[in-house]
């Protein structure tokens, strides 16, 4: 019985569930919403949010409530950079990644060391950080919607590579078994726990926790960069506030898939699970063809349940 | 002479610790009361029950012959009993006067604060430590803009402005230099000659003699001696709190002193509230660090693992410098560091055992993967070698009892072993049979040729385990006591500045 208990709170087996539910639920409202060609699309959305829910997963894991407003601002700018070095130019896309992600590693650098060094609040310094972001790309765009995307890139995203399945999927099934990888069997990913779980145990074993936790938001920052330019290789073109609605989803799905917010414990595995969920559970509402505001209300009131039934988890401390 | 206070057979346990047995207290109005003890005797708890702020399980108080009501602090407070906080109390952005009335402001007729009040009876407190004063204590000073004997000064008149018949100074003496004890025992003259009545618990014996009417001495949860001070000296002080069986008996071991050369060398060292100290230990040494709570121990240990590093000073080891700066550089050259308080230095909660053992290690043999087989057959020999009992290395660390999570804390630094290792007071709060496991691995590490230093709040701790034990008193070392020299009497003798 106990453990039963124990793996029904698992959230791997909760967002698991979850997701079936609402496949049941979107075919039985509307057929053909669990078809395959459908199932990929929500799966390719799925991808574009969960990689920058990647970004998102680590600053939280690193704790001191990590957490990085500013991710939406720099999907945005990614895109903005990507679109004006591409210019529909195929053989320019390796250098708009290369440019959109070496950006936002640099912002992401700016926000870790103003959280670590600065000792300015997380949530302060990244919501300072989108404020700077949004307002340089105005100045910097004049708010006209400027590049875009080259074939390649846009096939990348919304056409099968093989058996029907975008590229941009297998990147995501990678960057899924790196970060499990990197977080179970590297030194890195170890230090991560260590430093959300108690910093000053980290430190006392060696650990450089200040230079990890200024990392980890770098890489945030990288992961922003490249969901940008996913994005404007989904949408085709890009405008200064593309980013903007990432940035309550990217902290969502992290919490959905079990991540503490007070950070030491968690998978990006759950938070891949928590992405697809949150995914489906929009394109549910947007079936049910419910007013703007009814989706909002039962978007809330289920994320609200969901931190209610993780919040009830016995917690282990010392 | 009715006594101002007089306490009787005041028992007081926590759980199954007995940490009061029938103790007794008596002090005149207008006396010095000096109150001493070894580490745990219970002379804090003692003033606790006096002060209110703690219950009592048997016994009687009584104040001006009238019996006290116990377990409240308002009412003691109303009774004339005040306890005298050292800096914590005082809010740096408000002004002195109201600082001294703090949660207690005189109102006027419209239920407002009475400004006017305050500043008038703040002056008046002032002047009567106005030899000591200084200028500008004023009642609308800023307490921020105030030098640090004349916040000091103002904490002394927030308990005088509740007019006292007993304030209890428990350690008050304990950050000042010697500059601010001398204004401070002005003061308590001063009050002294108002005919308050004020209990003093010091670590410094020179300070109990020079300001002491009269001395109580407490052991073991009971009060042993009463003495007046011009009547006594120092060797029938200290002889009371160790006790007979204690000066006499000789400790169990072997306490001849180690024949080798110095491979620990520590120059000079300084931080906070620490040095200049300098000593040398040998490979193979247990080194103890004893004296009162609070003299320097934990800051010696935490500077020399870079966890707080020390201002001056160098520390070589087998001719290498390992002064540290952080505790990275430490573990590079073999240190290791082992806290007692476990929740706060070593433990990951929420982690794994084999997350919290393995994670030091993968520091310090600079592996970037981790040996996920090796590792694991690795840490559950060496924890087994350590008898702890755990479900498995992959139930969490908070599954364990406190003994058993030391283990593991303590196994981070075992493959390879350490040259140089740190122990912080590491058995406190574990059981009797982790802490003989923990004596035997100690004694183990240092044989196979380890130095390893222990700060311990328990002196038998030390008496028992250590080969030497240096006393440290205010920051500095005041005593280096070896072989015959290691006895309960000469330790506590130290521990109070009393070198020989």
């Amino acid at each position: 019985m106990n453990r039963f208990v124990e793996i029904a709170k698992n959230p791997l087996v909760i967002s698991g569930a979850a997701i079936l539910a609402l496949l049941i639920i979107g075919e039985l409202v509307s057929p053909g919403f669990a078809r395959g060609d459908q199932v990929v699309r929500l799966l390719t959305v799925s991808a574009i949010l969960g990689i920058a829910a990647a970004g998102q997963n680590l600053v939280i894991l690193g704790g001191r409530e990590g957490i990085d407003l500013s991710i939406g601002a720099v999907i945005s700018l990614g895109a903005v950079i990507a679109g004006n070095v591409m210019s529909g130019s195929d053989a320019a896309i390796p250098l708009a990644f290369a440019a959109a992600c070496c950006a936002g590693f640099l912002i992401g650098v700016v926000n870790g060391l103003g959280v670590t060094y600065l000792r300015i609040p997380p949530l302060v310094m990244t919501l300072g950080m989108m404020g700077v972001i949004q307002g340089g790309l105005v100045v910097l765009s004049r708010g006209v919607p400027s590049g875009n995307a080259a074939p390649a890139l846009m096939a990348f995203v919304n056409r099968s590579a093989f058996l029907g399945i975008p590229g941009i999927l297998f990147v995501w099934a990678a960057l899924v078994v790196l970060m499990a990888l990197m977080l179970k069997r590297t030194r890195f990913g170890w230090s991560i726990y260590a430093v959300g779980s108690n910093e000053n145990a980290a430190v006392l074993t060696g650990l450089p926790a200040r230079r990890i936790r200024v990392l980890l938001y770098g890489l945030a920052g990288l992961c922003g960069g490249f969901t940008g330019v996913c994005v404007i290789g989904y949408t085709g073109n890009s405008f200064i506030s593309v980013g903007d609605q990432y940035v309550l989803p990217s902290i969502i799905a992290v919490v959905i898939g079990g991540t503490s917010l007070a950070g030491g414990s968690g998978s990006y595995t759950g938070t891949a699970l928590g992405a697809i969920a949150l995914v489906l559970l929009q394109s549910v509402l947007t079936t049910l063809n419910l007013e703007f505001w009814g989706r909002q209300v039962i978007f809330g009131v289920t994320l609200l349940l969901l931190m209610l039934l993780y919040g009830r988890q016995a917690r282990l401390r010392v | 002479m009715q006594p101002v206070l007089r306490a009787t057979d005041i028992s007081k346990s926590f759980g199954a610790v007995r940490a009061l047995e029938k103790a007794r207290l008596t002090v005149q109005r207008g006396e010095i009361h000096a109150l001493l003890g070894a580490n745990g005797c219970g002379k804090s708890t003692l003033c606790k029950i006096i002060a209110g702020t703690v219950g009592c399980d048997a016994g009687e108080v009584l104040i001006d012959g009238a019996p006290a009501a116990l377990g409240s602090p308002r009412l003691a407070e109303e009774q004339g009993v005040a306890l005298f906080y050292q800096e914590l109390s005082l809010v740096p952005q408000l002004s002195v006067g109201d600082n001294v009335f703090l949660g207690r402001e005189p109102r006027n007729a419209l239920g407002f604060t009475d400004r006017a009040a305050i500043f008038r009876e703040t002056e008046a407190l002032i002047a009567r430590v106005a030899t000591v004063a200084g200028a500008g204590l004023t009642p609308d000073a800023l307490v921020a803009d105030l030098s640090p004997d004349q916040r000091q000064l103002t904490e002394i008149l927030k308990v005088l402005a509740r007019k006292p018949k007993i304030i209890i100074f428990d350690e008050a003496t304990a950050t000042l230099d010697r500059r601010q004890v001398e204004v401070f025992f002005d003061i308590l003259r001063e009050l002294r000659a108002g005919g308050v009545s004020s209990i003093f618990i010091s670590h410094r014996m020179d300070e109990v003699f020079a300001i002491a009417d009269r001395i109580t001495v407490m052991r073991n949860g009971q009060t042993v001696a009463e003495f007046s001070a011009a009547e006594t000296d120092r060797y029938a002080v200290v002889y009371a709190m160790v006790g007979e069986t204690g000066a006499i008996a000789a400790s169990v071991r072997d306490h001849a002193p180690l024949k080798g050369d110095a491979r620990l060398v520590v120059e000079g060292v300084k931080a906070a509230r620490l040095g200049p100290v300098s000593f040398t230990a040998q490979r193979g040494e247990i080194l103890g660090l004893g004296g009162l709570q609070g003299q320097g121990q934990k800051a010696l240990l935490s500077g020399l693992f870079g966890a707080e590093p020390f201002a001056a000073g160098r520390v070589t080891l087998d001719g290498v410098d390992v002064t540290a700066r952080r505790p990275a550089e430490a573990i590079a050259h073999r240190i290791a560091y082992v806290s007692g308080d476990r929740g706060r230095d070593s433990a990951l909660p929420g982690r794994s055992i084999f997350e919290n053992t393995a994670i030091a290690s993968l520091v310090r043999e600079r592996r970037h993967v981790i040996p996920g087989a090796l590792f694991r057959t690795r840490f559950a020999e060496v924890l087994s070698g350590l008898n702890t009992r755990y479900a498995g290395l992959d139930a969490p660390i908070g599954s364990l009892s406190g003994g058993n999570q030391q283990k593991v804390f303590i196994s981070r630094w075992l493959s390879p072993s350490p040259g140089l290792l740190l122990l912080d007071d590491p058995t406190k709060g574990i059981d009797l049979g982790a802490k003989g496991d923990f004596y035997l691995l100690a004694r183990k590490l240092a044989d196979e040729g380890a130095t390893v230093i222990i700060y311990s709040s328990e002196d038998s701790e030390l008496l028992s385990l250590c080969d030497r034990v240096l006393v440290l008193n205010g920051g500095t070392v005041t005593a280096d006591l070896t072989g015959e020299r290691l006895t309960p009497f000469e330790l506590t003798r130290a521990s109070y500045g009393d070198a020989a």
